[in-house]
């Protein structure tokens, strides 16, 4: 195993020194994240009403419906991805917010709180030049809070604050998506009486949510504008599990930190054309490097999974760190399982239940014995060596099943590792840890791969 | 009297002892139920003993493998439980709360007890919903249908109509004790009056109704005594406090008069309609019930757990707020801050006390409890002056 490099850009690089070899296909994500959030900042000089939501990816009813959505996850990745989250850290510690509560919503919180206080004071308390103070002046506040969180509560009460840090003035939406437990003798992956009642559960809250919409917009809600939206992320969608069908070579041509940054197209990105060519061009991308051989790590020799919440501070760091020992990160339980994963349940004439069933099947919100059998079906269709996940300090709704998942891979002949990290809290990653676990996992695999 | 407390203390401290016992003699099954929101009474009518779940002392090893550090000690004590097989002996489990932490716990207990049925139906969380009763109601009566077919026997509509009355005349008894307490009128220990509410989440209703039927009857009634502060403890939410925080706070020259503790006011601050279809009853209770002491892992819009504090605190003559904060506890983190500004900004004394499963630092804690109980003293006096 090569030991420690220190490159001429003094950052230590690990293994071979190589870097992460990204689609260039996902560059138009950038615009097209850098183009929704200047719609967002100039929402209120427009005249739209703006909703903030957190949870599953609903914004095709907003869009239908002429609003502008601030996505309070997206946000918090959106700081942390671009390194401006430890001032809006700072806020909620200060406010009171224990540092072991989500960080994705301390974040969002803190920064709520940084906006409030600047309206409070009639003027921004930091130097004009700091780099938080444009971003910060520029997000609008909301007309209406809409809460979808499946599975985690967390995700719910950090809503529940936001409604009250607004002096509960804003009106409140907030949809239920419960667990999918699994436990009656009908229940399977889809199917099930559970499945059905939930189905409709969740469909009928959506139903309430476009009447929410149309009470305080004054509007009458477009069903067939919806069904529109729909067609663009239906297509997107099915683009999108096309080029992930394409992975399945040797080696592979996009690995699961692709897919990571192609999360914003299905999650939170207007229903629009721009989604369709996004993915119509990361599976050209693709599909080209198939014909060629090129794969997304220069030298693959190990294929990986990765279980957990994305760590957003750490997304080009740890597409280098997983290249740099030859190990190819294919797939993953947040990209591969979840965002429109089963978009033949979308009637485009009434989507309604196909989206509930939809934001139902995230993946965490399965129980585990359903959940885990959906990872070892991504693992064996992708050839997977071995399992890396990602304990998210903060983050139990992604950690609570990992013992399982780690326990389940090598049962199954893979190996299985953790590492400590956090969504948005850097301070929880421990890179020492990962290196030495890492190479760990890596000869393993090397001499599971030399005995056979 | 010290006998009542004594067999409530030994039954507090060892539920699982107690139930393999009940179990023995009665030959009927018994049943796990986790906190905050699951009726009792329908695990009762069906003939078993309801046992609610709680945090044990042993420290958190064989568990270890299966649950991370950062979750409430109230998870990991259950996960160790499940793992050393310490909650063979329950014959199902009854949950489907919304705390993300238990659903983790509840997918552990099913991976290590794969023969363990568990009656699991989550309950719906947003109580200001236009659907929460109907879909409160369909979750007990399916909960209803599970537990017949666990004891192949139906659950009459009579005998859960009897088994609401028992448990509302439980609850009342020990409401009775609340005001007796708060009043002044008797001296109860907060350990003691944690064995009290712990064990009626265990034994079976008709020993402990007896059993507080004499408590009532015998503890010396006087007349409010001076000198110690008067302090509301706030917090806990699954989790039973360790006594020896009780103690604590004692020892330091304060008085508890009233509390939000699950394993206190919590838990018996409410009754079912007897005169409503159970599964209604069940249901309205649910629903209603985080009106009356707001819960924070329930959403409804109108409550304010911080506005409840102050308002507690003055009723029942409260010098101060002690919060009492499970570590790891998100819930509890959300709403807390919110906490701390409303008594601030009303000069209510407060202090914050965060506790775990493992060892707590009680040197230091008591340092702090004391500081505060002087501090809290000082203003009372300043105000009185
Ligand atoms: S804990 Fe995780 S799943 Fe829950 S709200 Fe935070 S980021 Fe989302
Ligand atoms: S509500 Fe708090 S004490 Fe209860 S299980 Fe969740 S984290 Fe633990």
């Amino acid at each position: 195993m090569e030991t420690l490099v220190q490159t001429d850009q003094a950052r230590p690089v690990f293994g071979n020194g190589l870097k992460a070899n990204k689609l260039k296909a996902t560059k138009f994500g950038g615009k097209l994240v850098s183009e929704y959030w200047e719609s967002v900042f100039r929402a209120k000089e427009e005249g739209k009403k703006v909703v903030w939501y957190n949870g599953t990816y609903i914004p095709p009813f907003f869009h239908s419906h002429d609003l502008v959505w601030v996505h309070g996850e997206a946000w918090s990745a959106m700081l942390a991805a671009r390194h401006k989250e430890i001032g809006a850290q700072g806020r909620s510690d200060q406010r009171g917010y224990d540092r072991e509560l989500c960080s994705y919503a301390r974040t969002h919180i803190g920064q709520m709180l940084i906006e409030l206080d600047k309206v409070k004071s009639g003027h921004h308390a930091m130097a004009a030049d700091d780099p938080r103070v444009e971003t910060m002046l520029k997000l609008p506040a909301p007309d209406m809070i809409v809460n979808a969180y499946p599975y985690c509560s967390s995700g719910q009460q950090w809503d529940d604050i936001t409604y009250r840090t607004f002096g509960k003035k804003i009106p409140m939406f907030t949809i239920q998506i419960p667990l999918l437990w699994g436990g009656r003798p009908d229940a399977g992956y889809m199917q099930g009486e559970e499945w059905e009642e939930r189905s409709r559960y969740v469909a009928e809250q959506l139903f309430a949510l476009t009447k929410f919409l149309e009470e305080n917009t004054g509007r009458k809600y477009d069903y067939d504008r919806l069904g529109e939206t729909m067609s663009f992320v239906k297509k997107a969608a099915e683009l999108r599990l096309e080029a992930m069908d394409m992975c399945t070579v040797h080696p592979s041509p996009a690995s699961f930190f692709d897919w990571i940054v192609s999360i914003a197209p299905v999650n939170f990105l207007p229903g629009d054309q721009n989604l369709v060519t996004y993915f119509e061009g990361v599976k050209a991308e693709i599909a080209e490097r198939v014909k060629t051989g090129e794969g997304a790590v220069p030298k693959e020799r190990h294929r990986l999974f990765f279980d957990g919440m994305m760590n957003w501070n750490k997304v080009g760091w740890l597409a280098d760190k997983f290249a740099q020992v030859d190990a190819c990160v294919v797939a993953g339980r947040y990209t591969h399982m979840s965002f429109w994963q089963e978009p033949q349940l979308i009637d485009l004439k009434d989507p309604i239940l196909g989206m509930a069933q939809n934001y139902l099947i995230c993946p965490n919100n399965h129980g585990a014995p359903i959940m885990i059998g959906e990872i070892e079906k991504v693992c064996d269709k992708f050839d997977i060596d071995g399992v890396v996940c990602h304990a998210s300090r903060t983050c139990r709704g992604m950690t609570n099943a990992q013992f399982q998942i780690a326990g389940s891979a090598k049962k199954y002949g893979r190996q299985a590792m953790f590492f400590e990290g956090d969504v948005a809290d850097e301070s929880f990653y421990k890179d020492e840890l990962l290196n030495v676990r890492l190479e760990a996992m890596v000869e393993a695999m090397d001499a599971k791969k030399r005995a056979a | 009297m010290q006998d009542i407390l004594d067999r409530m203390r030994q039954v507090a401290e060892s539920p699982l002892d107690y139930a393999a016992e009940w179990k023995a003699r009665t030959g009927r099954k018994v049943i796990g139920l986790l906190p905050m929101h699951f009726p009792g009474e329908l695990a009762h009518a069906a003939g078993c003993l309801p046992v609610i779940l709680q945090a044990d002392d042993e420290p958190i090893t064989v568990g270890q493998a299966n649950i991370f550090s950062f979750y409430c000690g109230y998870n990991r004590s259950l996960v160790d439980q499940v793992t050393r097989g310490a909650l063979d002996g329950l014959d199902a489990i009854m949950f489907g709360d919304h705390c993300v932490q238990l659903l983790g716990t509840a997918d552990i207990i099913r991976d290590q007890r794969p023969d363990m049925p568990i009656l699991f139906n989550q309950l719906c969380s947003v109580l200001d919903a236009d659907w929460a009763m109907r879909e409160t109601r369909n979750t007990f009566v399916q909960l209803w249908k599970e537990l017949e077919t666990l004891t192949g026997q139906p659950i009459p509509e009579e005998t859960a109509r009897a088994s609401i009355r028992a448990f509302n005349r439980s609850r009342g008894q020990m409401r009775e004790l609340y005001r007796l307490r708060k009043r002044g009128e008797v001296s109860i220990t907060g350990r003691d009056m944690q064995a009290v509410i712990k064990s009626s989440m265990v034994m079976e209703k008709g020993e402990h109704l007896a059993l507080m039927d004499r408590l009532l009857a015998e503890i010396p009634r006087h007349a409010p005594s001076q000198g110690a502060v008067p302090v509301y403890l706030s917090g806990h939410l699954c989790h039973a406090p360790d006594p020896a925080i009780m103690d604590l706070i004692e020892d330091c020259g304060a008085t508890i008069v009233n509390d939000d503790l699950f394993t206190g006011w919590r838990f018996i601050h409410a009754d079912m309609d007897d005169g409503l279809l159970p599964a209604e009853a069940m249901a309205r209770w649910y629903v209603d019930k985080n009106r009356k002491v707001p819960c924070p892992t329930r959403a409804t819009k109108s409550q304010d757990w911080e506005d409840y504090l102050l308002e507690q605190c003055a009723e029942s003559g409260a010098r101060g707020l002690i919060v009492l904060m499970v570590k790891f506890c998100e819930p509890h983190m959300y709403f807390y801050p919110e906490i701390k500004e409303a008594f601030d900004a009303r000069g209510v004394p407060h202090l914050l006390l965060e506790t775990e499963h493992e060892e707590m630092p009680m040197e230091a804690l008591k340092t702090r409890v004391e500081t505060f109980v002087e501090i809290t003293k000082r203003r009372s006096a300043a105000e009185a002056a």
